[in-house]
């Protein structure tokens, strides 16, 4: 078939589609929902790994980081008990910091609590936001610099005053678009009043760019009152270090906890966890949104069959003037086509819009990737199930047809 | 002697309604030579009408052999029948069978459509030249429920011709048409031959109709009772 012909049968088939609207947009309306799922729940599940990993990327290089519960138990799989760790691991205290800063090879020890969700309010301004229980090398560990004032010193945390650096976003939201006017502010986190001594540059991660950092002693009262850390985040200057430092951070809290209790890990393994993590949920996702484009392809194959039976006649016509069995199927297969061809592509500028909303609230991106798998899907169920009634069709016996009325 | 357009040699076509077998055509041997004008008569249900599908290369035989310029149909292949009816006969029905989607230029093309190659003339200049001679030039964008009887099968008539067949096969070309269409249409037809050199069988139930023709075959229960050559 030359691409004049192909190019008619589409013309046909969408001037066929002209005459009975109604049915074209209720049969290509299945195709539509689906491709629409598929499309948003890859862009919703890429967007949420690309937002971790890019959590992850944005810690500096040399850090080891100590998580409560066994992350990397092998029996349980990619992930492990994570989970485990928020429920039953190790609940690090100021005694595992102090003994972790013993360590030779960690230059930087950085304790880190961490409660997100906070109401932050200035006047009546009111965010929500991360409180960062930590100490003074948490900038240089973490590679963040400091856009205006200052972060708090090694005497602020011994004298647990109330001083607090922002994150960019959130003193660009409370301060009305000037986030350089927090210096010296009062700003109210649940109970307590704070005062504002620093600004972070904007770093495009969300926990940073919300955060509230706070020396960890000072969070040792209603915000913080069992006196926990979440994690540790050790550094080390000589990238040789890093296995050194492993070892002996296990050492040191082997002490106090069981093997169970506790990871020590590197962020690159965390990074692989994560991206195998969301590797197996995203196939998960597009299987549960594959099984609305399949009864999307079941709808395009009962209205054509009905199609079909109710153009019988026409057939008849078609075969008498000259049409060959292959004309018949190729016209009916075009019609399947760009049925499910035009309902992807509806469903997908649909999941791009919907991504475009979303994105102001919620991390998801539409790749390429995505877009071609759909398109190329919902064409290739318009082939599949167009295939039945399109033979049928082309099976009809000529002089039964156009005798049919 | 000139070789027939068309020969049956001991054609038989039965059906099955259900459990019954049906013989629509028994028997029947006939020869249509070229530029032949041919009536077969018959009341309904008679198996004229299968007859002219089995001329019309639309039905196979299910006894005998069928002959198109001397070559034996039954072993043609689905496309090079269908190419067949495309360039070789033009069919022209009772209840004209026009497709009501498309405008009368569209169904008057419509055979072009299926050429497997491209036509050697200008299809659209000859359609319009078919539709101006019918009288249907003003008609030409219209949808045929839009136009009447005697117009609707002008334009099949114009579809039948268009890709210059050899034969034209009518059935009951004036049933659905009043007293004053109908002769109309079929002297167009008879012109028509005389000016194409085409071959025409005409079905028909009206002796009348059927007399018209040089040549007419009688047909009851599906066998030749009559020739009257």
């Amino acid at each position: 078939m030359n691409q004049n012909k192909f190019i008619q049968l589409i013309t046909n088939a969408l001037t066929d589609f002209k005459k009975s609207k109604v049915r074209t947009i209720l049969t290509s309306l299945g195709i539509m929902i689906g491709v629409l799922s598929v499309v948003l729940l890859i862009a919703l599940g890429l967007g949420l790994k690309n937002y971790l990993s890019a959590q992850f990327e944005s810690l500096g290089a040399n850090i080891v980081i100590i998580l409560p519960g066994n992350v990397f138990n092998k029996e349980a799989g990619p992930g492990g008990n994570f989970g485990r760790g928020f429920a039953g691991g190790a609940h690090f205290d100021e005694k595992d910091y102090l003994a972790l800063k013993k360590i030779p090879e960690a230059d930087y020890v950085v304790p880190g609590f961490t409660k997100s969700g906070v109401t932050i309010e200035y006047r009546k301004a009111k965010r929500l936001g991360t409180i960062m229980g930590t100490n003074t090398q948490a900038p240089k560990l973490f590679n963040f610099k400091i856009e205006s004032g200052k972060f708090f010193t090694e005497s602020d945390i011994d004298r647990r005053s109330k001083k607090v650096a922002l994150g960019w976003d959130l003193a660009n939201n409370l301060f009305a678009d000037r986030p350089e006017t927090a210096l010296n502010k009062t700003i109210k986190a649940g109970d307590e009043r704070l005062q504002v001594i620093g600004v972070i540059e904007k770093r495009g991660d969300p926990e940073i760019d919300q955060g509230v950092f706070i020396p960890y002693t000072t969070t040792f009262g209603s915000l913080n009152p069992d006196k926990t850390f979440f994690n540790f985040a050790l550094g080390t200057i000589d990238k040789e270090n890093v296995e050194a430092l492993k070892t002996a951070a296990k050492a040191t809290l082997l002490k106090r906890y069981d093997d169970e209790d506790f990871t020590v890990t590197e962020q690159t393994e965390i990074l692989s966890t994560v991206n195998q993590v969301f590797t197996i949920v995203n196939a998960i996702l597009v299987a549960i949104g594959s099984i609305s484009l399949i009864v999307g392809g079941i709808g395009i194959m009962n209205i054509m069959y009905a199609a079909v039976t109710e153009r019988t006649k026409e057939v008849g016509i078609r075969r008498a003037i000259g049409a060959t069995q292959k004309d018949i199927l190729w016209q009916f297969l075009t019609e399947a086509l760009v049925l499910s061809f035009l309902g992807g592509l509806v469903g997908l500028l649909l999941a791009g819009a919907i991504v475009l909303i979303v994105r102001n609230f919620f991390p998801a991106e539409i790749n390429l990737v995505a877009v071609l798998i759909a398109l190329s899907v919902s064409s290739g169920i318009g082939i599949f199930f167009g295939v039945f009634p399109a033979n049928r069709a082309a099976k009809l016996p000529p002089i039964e047809a156009i005798r049919y009325e | 002697m000139r070789q027939p357009i068309i020969e049956l040699s001991k054609v038989s076509k039965t059906y099955y309604l259900g459990e019954t077998k049906v013989k629509a055509v028994d028997n029947v041997s006939l020869k249509i030579m070229p530029n032949e004008y041919l009536s077969i008569l018959g009341s309904s249900g008679s198996g004229k009408s299968t007859l002219m599908y089995l001329i019309g290369l639309l039905e196979s035989a299910t006894f005998g052999k069928i002959y198109l310029n001397g070559q034996d149909i039954s072993r043609m292949s689905d496309d090079k029948l269908s190419s067949l009816r495309n360039q070789t006969i033009g069919f022209v029905f009772q209840s004209f069978n026009l497709l009501n989607k498309l405008t009368v230029l569209e169904n008057v093309m419509l055979p072009a459509a299926y050429l497997k190659s491209k036509a050697n003339f200008d299809v659209k200049a000859k359609t319009m030249d078919l539709l101006n001679r019918f009288g249907l030039k003003d008609r030409q964008n219209f949808y045929p429920n839009k136009i009447s009887g005697g117009q609707q099968q002008r334009v099949a008539i114009a579809r039948a011709l268009i890709l210059n067949p050899k034969i034209i096969l009518a059935d009951e070309p004036t049933g659905n048409l009043d007293s004053r269409t109908g002769p109309e249409i079929l002297k167009l037809i008879e012109d028509l031959r005389r000016e194409f050199k085409t071959t025409i069988v005409m079905v028909t139930h009206e002796k009348d109709i059927a007399k018209r023709a040089q040549k007419r075959v009688y047909i009851k229960d599906g066998r030749v009772v009559k020739k009257y050559l």
